[in-house]
């Protein structure tokens, strides 16, 4: 199967159309889900069904926003590692201001409309300072953010006593819970936030302004953008996103567990990776992280549908996205950054 | 099981003069000299604090040790990291204690300090879990076995023999999901043959097995039953995927399907009074505190047991490396959810 999307894509490129094709590097992997569409058809008949690819966009819904999150920080040429704590912890530390100290919380008697508004603050609140550090004082986004995951996590498994949190208002849970037109309510969110996100880093100046500070930061402030400010901004907007991304988890799980979130980043550096968002900043766009995100939630279900033994999965889950990374770095026909 | 009530009595009191009693214990602590009281000091690393079982048992612990009068010495936590664990150990040594509870997660990795214990004559009561090798007086833990067993009981007679299950396992690298999953497969297979399992590997990862279970539910509409390993991870995930295919129904209906869970937090047995589930199986976070400080001070006062029954409904075993107690784990269904015994009843 996969020699022959191979050999194709290179006779493509060879016959000198590299300059059409350039426009098309962020679609790399579009050869690799239509692999796995035909691969995964082949292994269920349940799997071409709109109830289960319905299912799968639901399931990756909230990673898929902080894959875009994180694609924002990666495109101007920074870090965030510690979008996987801001997953658990917005949304636990919001519901815990909210409900009655016998359900778990504070008891502080904020009233529960504000649940959803504090999660994105407290989201936004963690990307503030983050920047703050990385930014004023000047440390590397790497420690940092890595610092910061381990601090965030704390911090939620300190409130929370390292309890689950069960008993959540519905209004809370509705957005991750809902059907909307039947579609699950995440879907669209995630498709919105997704295309707002392709529209501002492709046609707006500010947006473009991200590649030019991932690409050089001291040309992009020559050229008399303002690349702290800018940067900055795009910190709080990606910890919103993680926020948001952690509201929809909750409302898909029914519950907050103090683990929420927790290895996420991997899957979201794997994603946003093999969508060709470059970890040197400056590269890559949403929509190519988008389909990073589709192949890793292709991968989970085709695993799931055939019940590979929970011995075996994770070799076969990696071996799978090192295939992904080849065949896209082959389609593409540049070299992996 | 009536003393179970006064322990909670006696715990209740233990609690109010917690104040000062805490602060001499972290006196003879920091002092690490030899202390008045006989025997000596206990040190207890706690495996983690993110989960909803391990957090009654650290609770569990300093009420327990004023019960029994054991000399605590102020716990560490090693947050599911083996290595931390060593760490907590070789600290808690050397702060002076006599014996140590441990709980270690990774069975195979924690050898070398059990041997090194060994050649301190410190006695080391492992608690949920036991070590595959290295010298251990105690292992404390419930017979994961027969959860599984129970669980392929409860929902084979519950489908008459026939039908679909789903299977919410844990993490393969832990004993308990383990010997939970291997005690459930046998069982299925010499009594229930006419029972498909569908095994599903969620590591004890709520977002995993939502996802799992949902596919599983698309392909395999006609399913009956589902065993969840965990309470902790499993039951909020498990019951918003059937909220959102409307699969929350009355046993009557044709439509339901049976849910069994294990660990008997409070969460399971509301869910068990409200109909969502049917039953689980409790895990006896309070014995397990209350056992292994039991042990650990027979061991600092040199005493020795034999394998064999207990009084307290439980069978002490042989292993290569020492003894193990196997705790009983009662199933809970709508009969007896509200028996007042039951642990996930005594936690507020």
């Amino acid at each position: 199967m996969t020699e022959s999307a191979v050999p194709d894509s290179l006779a493509v490129r060879s016959r000198g159309t590299g300059l059409k094709l350039g426009r098309f590097r962020d679609l790399t992997l579009v050869p690799v889900i239509i692999l796995l569409l035909i691969v995964g058809s082949f292994a269920d008949p349940v799997f071409m069904t709109t109830g289960n690819l319905t299912n799968v966009l639901q399931q990756q819904s909230a990673l898929a926003l902080v894959v875009l999150a994180e694609a924002l920080v990666l495109i101007a040429g920074k870090f965030d590692l510690s979008l996987e704590s801001t997953v658990g912890l917005a949304p636990a530390l919001a519901v815990m201001l909210v409900i009655p100290t016998s359900a778990g919380g504070f008891g502080l008697g904020v009233p529960v409309a504000l649940a959803i508004p504090l999660c994105l603050l407290i989201g936004a609140a963690v990307g503030a300072f983050n920047g703050f550090l990385i930014l004023r004082f000047q440390l590397s986004a790497f420690i940092v953010t890595l610092a910061m995951l381990i601090v965030v996590r704390g911090l939620q498994t300190g409130i929370t006593g390292g309890k689950s949190l069960f008993a959540l208002p519905p209004s809370f849970l509705y957005l991750g819970s809902a059907t909307w037109l039947g579609i699950p309510a995440a879907i669209w969110i995630t498709a919105v936030l997704f295309a707002a996100g392709i529209v501002v880093l492709r046609f707006f100046r500010t947006g473009r302004a991200l590649y030019a500070i991932g690409g050089n930061a001291d040309a992009a402030r020559a050229a008399g953008i303002r690349v702290e400010r800018v940067t900055w901004v795009v910190f709080v907007i990606s910890g919103t996103l993680a926020a948001v991304a952690g509201m929809l988890e909750t409302g898909r799980l029914g519950g907050i567990s103090a683990n929420q979130g927790d290895g996420w980043i991997f899957m979201v550096f794997a994603a946003a990776v093999i969508g060709g968002v470059s970890m040197d900043g400056g590269k890559g766009t949403i929509l190519g992280a988008l389909t990073g995100v589709l192949v890793i939630g292709l991968v989970e279900n085709i695993l799931t549908l055939k019940g590979v033994p929970g011995e075996w999965r994770n070799l076969v889950y990696g071996a799978i996205i090192l295939v992904a990374l080849m065949i896209s770095r082959l389609a593409g026909g540049k070299a992996q950054d | 099981m009536k003393h179970f009530l006064s322990a909670a009595g006696v715990a209740a009191l233990a609690l109010a003069l917690a104040a000062c009693g805490s602060t001499s214990d972290n006196s003879t602590a920091t002092g690490g000299g030899s202390t008045a009281a006989a025997g000596g000091k206990v040190g207890v690393d706690f495996p983690r604090a993110d989960s909803d079982f391990w957090n009654s048992y650290n609770k569990y612990v300093p009420e327990m040790g004023k019960e029994l009068g054991v000399d605590l010495m102020p716990p560490t936590n090693s947050q599911n990291d083996i290595a931390k664990v060593v760490a907590n150990t070789q600290a808690l040594v050397s702060q002076g204690a006599k014996a140590i509870v441990m709980a270690p997660q990774d069975t195979g990795a924690i050898a070398s300090t059990l041997q090194s214990l060994e050649s301190k004559k410190i006695p080391v009561v492992s608690v949920d879990t036991r070590p595959d090798t290295g010298k251990v007086y105690m292992v404390v833990r419930a017979d994961n076995r027969a959860y599984g067993q129970k669980a392929c009981e409860f929902l084979g007679d519950k489908l008459g023999g026939k039908g679909k299950i789903v299977e919410l396992m844990g993490a393969l690298s832990s004993i308990n999901g383990r010997d939970r999953a291997e005690a459930f497969r046998e069982c299925m297979k010499t009594k229930f043959p006419g029972i498909t399992v569908f095994e599903e590997p969620t590591e004890w990862d709520g977002t995993k097995a939502a996802s799992m279970l949902q596919t599983r539910l698309e392909q395999n509409p006609d399913i009956k039953g589902i065993y969840m390993h965990a309470g902790g991870v499993h039951l909020a995930p498990t019951l918003q995927v059937l909220k959102a295919k409307n699969l929350i129904v009355p046993p009557t209906d044709p439509k339901h399907i049976f849910v069994i869970s294990n660990d008997g937090i409070p969460q399971e047995f509301a869910a068990i009074r409200d109909g969502s589930i049917d039953a689980t199986v409790s895990q006896p976070a309070d014995l397990y505190a209350k056992y292994a400080l039991f042990y650990a001070k027979a061991a600092v006062e040199g005493k020795t047991f034999q394998p064999g029954p207990t009084d307290h409904d439980s069978t002490i075993i042989q292993l290569p490396n020492g003894l193990e107690d196997q705790l009983p784990a009662p199933l809970v269904t709508k009969d007896n959810v509200d028996d007042p015994a039951l642990w996930g009843n005594q936690v507020k």
